[in-house]
């Protein structure tokens, strides 16, 4: 077994573990699932580092073999990794041990099992981000959608089953489309592997075929990113799920749409992408102006985040629309970024959930007396959300920015409206709960205890020390910014 | 020394640093170890001062971030005017330090309030070397969080959140116009360097077009930070933080900020006549705008408030009429007699627990220091001969005749003159007259805050020496050698204009006196005689009222249409595309019916389709 094969899977070490854990004892089964979750983030990093010495880690091995009239298709179990899924996978590694940490404060009921869906769904994403093939990503794909059903509809808040359908429908079509679309690369280039792909649709880029299967993965991806008017299952999800699950799903799952817009969209498809630019931006924008306006005016803490995601997101079909190496880097940064933020953010709402078991705006008021602490977080958390300098969201939008004033410059006049929205909706949303007058409704509080300061604080450094040294990423993408750049044709 | 500038900012910083991870345990000490921060700050900077006298510039520069081939730096940046403003800073806000020792003296809070100080400065020290725009545009949104943090410092109060919320908001709003702005000069220029930019545009490769609308779109940014007119409306507001923070951040420093990038900037408006007119008539607009306000307002730190908003706007004219030095010179007497007027204003609010001035009242009698220093703030920025004021503004007041605007002269003038009615108006209701009953005791100001506002007191009589036609430009030279893009037309001032500046001074100080001294007028008849136009000012043109109504209503309206569009149509969809799963679930699995069958549908109809696909495509 490969290096990324030991990445994958080694969730699996965790889930194994907890069967020999007593159901009830608690205790261990957090301290055994918090350790279990440092392996991944182990391998996470070993590949990190491998890939910044130029040791580019891949694993190959002849999985698949069948024949199909005079023509055989071989499928190999490949796995491999560029600059962007680098990145992401020690994204998920990060933000799934702060999950699972955040799992012993939120989690009461059948924890065990919990944390095994919890590692199963991270096998899940390290695959997608992993695979070196498209067949592989969509299985891997495919494995991230049934834990998280199951996790949103056994642990989710009042309306979990109707959001677990939801999100089983809008997801399940999402893949449907994406197998059509595979299918119909695999059937026209003979095989699924990214470099293959791409050289054949490097040769073959004008056919009316290239189109289609670009705007079915627009759609597929559009899904889980999601684009306007496919939101609305997040939405609900950002709402109803457990904090955990929303911090990784937030976090990391949606980063999903963005890596296959990006890595199979423009990657694969960029003669046909470039088609559809004006309606990528358009599509940015509501996006980004939707999510905006939506937020200011939503009445539970939650669901402002959700529309914030959105609103974020659409700076991500922004870059994308820039298609210039500014825009795509940029792009890329924000869906790192936002990961943060969101886990950040969510972190923070459960601590506060916790303590006032509401997280209705109406109720909350000059929570900055009682827990200084968790105001003073969730302030810095608006303040990243809002990209101020110095932090990661700057970093991603201002590269968007810059990208689509190149191509699209009115594009980017109405887009700094959002950046304004977005200053009225975090601050509305922060400020209202943690200054004014302290209602004394939910008694003595007390603040933040050090098991919930060590996993925002990591998520701290990492948005600042991200907005501080961006290089830091943008060595890591150059590569991978460079192919793009090649098939767009600079 | 010199080649470690870079640390100038990171000694404030750290002072925050240390500040707010032992906010608890240095409650105590934090106000004596941020002034030695602060203090170490300031003799830092004096060193490279000196050290820029001998070279004049100074740049290095780091590698920050790579987009494609081009690289983006961060770095340092001295020259003649920004170690000018790299002094100025320094110094105000040590100043400013050892003052909050005693104001802030009692409040729970301390450690936190001397952080937020300390990031402040690092921000403001940060933005003035910066060698390129974006860098600036980065430290630019950090001051910003320093001035929101402190703003909103007493954060039970729903003033001071509203007040912060909304500063932040309506700078942001102005930030949109500097950010596009940058962005579309680097797409011109191909970098953010200051250097690179004035190269490209003094060597006449911007179409001129271009030049306006980027100038243009860059003062937006300084109308926002700078408190200009229509983006005003955050700073009267902004006194809701503690008076020391007004004196520092919305006096003194970062509200100068915008008129500072102007300057950075020059060589772009010295390539458009279209946009230096625009800036020097928001300026002179503003400059007498404010100065009615400030005219009827009770809240002494209101009044100070459209004061700086005005003379903001002074500087803002000079800039537009290519008064260049005379704006910067004036930036720099400014912030001496702001910031003493502030701290002199922090410690009648200290001692007597009010702002309003109707409830004070000769105060003269009782605090000889305040009462002294504040008067010699006031005739300073009448613009009385010999204090700094007479000289800063009667060179504004050259430059706008030498430029030939005369319409914008006589706007210029009329500000000065009710400048000196409100600032003695404010004077002689607060420190002469009877004493009031309302106010029983009177705290005493410790000596912390008094030395300060002496050496301040200090500096707004003399600073004016520094750039006078009667001595030596010695400020003038100094700027004058590292902005070589200014042509050296030295306009000799007439000498009818000193006669007219004394006039407006002392005529604004009699009146005053008149009125709010002797009683000689009675202040109620003008309220009598023009009650609209009085009620107009009071309530400061309508303008929040104005936004209120049309903006803010406008961004609720369609966050709530948007609402409607969510709840109806798009969860239309969301239940049609359901139900049709449903429908196609359930005669998918006939006898069972549940949520787990519906994702084995979807899965199996994926599976038929593929194979669909291998048989119609012929197995290839």
């Amino acid at each position: 077994m490969g290096l990324l094969s030991l990445l994958v899977f080694s969730p699996i070490v965790g889930f194994i573990i907890l069967f020999f854990i007593p159901k009830h004892d608690m205790k261990m089964l957090h301290k055994i699932a918090l350790a279990a979750s440092f392996i991944p983030f182990l391998f996470g990093l070993l590949v990190f580092i491998l890939f910044k010495t130029d040791e580019i880690p891949a694993d190959i091995l002849k999985w698949i073999e069948f024949e199909a009239g005079e023509k055989s298709f071989v499928i190999h179990y490949e796995l491999a990794v560029d600059g962007f899924s680098t990145i992401l996978i020690f994204l998920t590694a990060i933000i799934m041990s702060i999950a699972i940490l955040a799992g012993s404060f939120h989690v009461k009921k059948d924890i065990r099992m919990f944390y095994q869906l919890m590692f199963l769904l991270e096998l899940g994403v390290l695959g997608v981000f992993a695979s070196g093939n498209l067949f592989l990503f969509f299985i891997f794909f495919e494995i991230t959608l049934i834990p998280m059903f199951l996790l949103l509809s056994k642990w989710g808040g009042t309306d979990r089953e109707e959001s677990a359908f939801h999100y089983l429908v809008y997801n399940g079509i999402g893949s449907l489309i994406l197998l059509v679309a595979i299918a119909a690369i695999f059937v026209s280039a003979g095989s699924t592997n990214f470099d293959t792909v791409m050289q054949h649709f490097a040769t073959n880029e004008n056919s009316g075929l290239a189109l289609g299967i670009a705007i079915a993965l627009l759609l597929a991806f559009g899904i889980k990113l999601p684009i306007f008017p496919l939101h609305s299952w997040m939405v609900k999800v950002h709402v109803d799920a457990p904090i955990p699950v929303v911090i990784v799903h937030a976090g990391v799952l949606l980063k999903i749409g963005a890596y296959g817009l990006i890595t199979f969209g423009i990657g694969f498809f960029p003669v046909a992408f470039e088609k559809l630019v004006l309606v990528l931006a358009i599509l940015g924008l509501v996006n980004l102006l939707y999510g905006a306006y939506l937020a200011l005016v939503q009445k539970e803490l939650r669901a402002v985040l959700a529309y914030s995601s959105i609103s974020h997101m659409g700076i991500i079909l922004l870059g994308i629309a820039a298609l210039n190496e500014s825009g795509i880097q940029g792009a890329i940064f924000q869906a790192v970024s936002h990961g943060l933020i969101a886990a950040l953010f969510f972190l923070l709402v459960g601590s506060l959930a916790n303590r006032t078991n509401t997280t209705s705006l109406k109720k909350l008021s000059g929570l900055a007396r009682l827990t200084p602490l968790l105001a003073g977080f969730l302030l810095v958390a608006a303040l990243a959300g809002l990209g101020l300098p110095g932090m990661s969201g700057f970093v991603s939008e201002f590269m968007v920015f810059l990208g689509l004033f190149e191509q699209l410059p009115w594009i980017g006049v109405i887009g700094t409206l959002g950046l304004v929205l977005t200053v009225v909706y975090m601050l509305r949303v922060v400020m209202n709960m943690t200054f004014g007058t302290y209602r004394n409704m939910f008694g003595e509080i007390k603040d933040l205890n050090v098991y919930e300061v060590v996993p925002t604080l990591v998520l701290i450094i990492c948005i600042i020390g991200i907005g501080v040294f961006p290089n830091i990423i943008a060595s890591t993408i150059q590569l991978t910014i460079e192919t793009l750049r090649l098939g767009i044709g600079g | 020394m010199i080649d470690y500038a870079w640390l100038v900012p990171v000694i404030p910083f750290l002072s925050f640093f240390i500040l707010i991870l032992f906010r608890t345990k240095m409650q105590k000490t934090s106000g004596l170890v941020a002034t030695i921060f602060s203090g170490l700050t300031l003799i830092y900077a004096i060193v490279i001062f000196g050290q820029l006298i001998k070279r004049q510039t100074y740049l290095a520069e780091w590698q920050w971030l790579t987009i494609g081939t081009v690289d983006i730096s961060f770095g340092v940046l001295l020259n003649p005017l920004n170690g000018l403003m790299l002094l100025l800073v320094a110094f105000v806000s040590f100043l400013i330090h050892l003052y909050s020792i005693g104001y802030m003296d009692g409040d729970k809070r301390t450690s936190v309030f001397f952080a937020y100080l300390g990031l402040f400065t690092a921000a403001m020290l940060g933005l003035v070397m910066s060698p390129n725009l974006l860098q600036f545009y980065m430290f630019w949104e950090l001051v910003g969080l320093g001035s929101f943090l402190l703003i909103g410092f007493y954060f039970y109060k729903n003033s001071a959140k509203k007040a912060a919320k909304k500063a932040f908001i309506m700078t942001r709003i102005g930030d949109m116009g500097l950010l596009i702005g940058l962005i579309l000069l680097f797409w011109q220029t191909n970098s953010f360097r200051f250097a690179d930019i004035s190269e490209v545009i003094l060597a006449g490769q911007m179409e001129s077009g271009m030049i306006t609308l980027i100038a243009i779109l860059i003062l937006i940014g300084a109308i926002g930070k700078s408190g200009q007119f229509p983006l005003h409306t955050w700073l009267p507001d902004a006194m809701e933080g503690p008076t020391p923070v007004s004196a520092l951040i919305h006096a003194a420093t970062m509200v100068a900020a915008g008129i500072y990038l102007i300057a950075v900037m020059y060589p772009l408006y010295m390539a458009s006549n279209v946009a230096l007119a625009i800036v020097a008539s928001v300026g002179a607009f503003t400059a007498l705008y404010a100065a009615t306000i400030g005219l009827v307002q009770d809240d002494i730190k209101q009044v100070l408030a459209y004061s700086t908003i005005s003379q903001l706007g002074y500087m803002l004219l000079a800039m537009g009429v290519l008064g260049y030095t005379a704006g910067i010179f004036h930036l720099f007497t400014h912030a001496f007699f702001k910031a003493l007027l502030f701290l002199a204003a922090g410690a009648v609010i200290h001692a007597v627990h009010t702002q309003n001035i109707k409830q004070m009242g000769g105060l003269s009698k009782k605090m000889k220091v305040t009462s002294v220093t504040f008067l010699i703030g006031a005739l300073a920025i009448s613009g009385f001969p010999l204090l700094s004021g007479f000289f800063s503004k009667e060179e504004i007041l050259a430059a706008v005749w030498a430029n030939g605007q005369y319409g914008l002269f006589v706007i210029a003038i009329l500000a000065a003159f009710l400048t000196s009615l409100y600032m003695f108006r404010l004077f002689f209701l607060v420190f002469e007259g009877e004493s009031k009953k309302t106010i029983d005791k009177i705290q005493p100001t410790p000596i912390t805050m008094k030395i300060p506002m002496i050496v301040l007191a200090f500096f707004a009589i003399f600073s004016g020496y520094l750039n006078t036609s009667w001595f030596e430009t010695y400020l003038a030279d100094w700027l004058a050698s590292g902005a070589t893009f200014l042509s050296t037309h030295h306009h000799e001032t007439p000498l009818w204009l000193f006669f007219v500046t004394i006039l407006l001074s002392v005529g604004g100080i009699v009146l005053a006196y008149f009125i709010y001294g002797k009683k000689r007028i009675n202040q109620e008849d003008w309220k009598s005689s023009f009650p609209g136009v009085h009620t107009l000012l009071k309530n400061k043109y309508y303008i929040d009222e104005f936004y209120q109504l049309t903006f803010v209503k406008a961004t609720n309206a369609i966050g709530t249409f948007f609402t409607y569009v969510e709840k109806y149509i798009i969860q239309l969809c969301m239940t049609f595309v359901k139900d049709v799963v449903q429908s196609l679930s359930k005669t998918g699995t006939k006898t069972q019916t549940g949520q787990t069958q519906t994702y084995g549908a979807v899965a199996f109809l994926g599976l038929v389709l593929i194979v669909a696909f291998y048989v119609l495509k012929g197995g290839y």
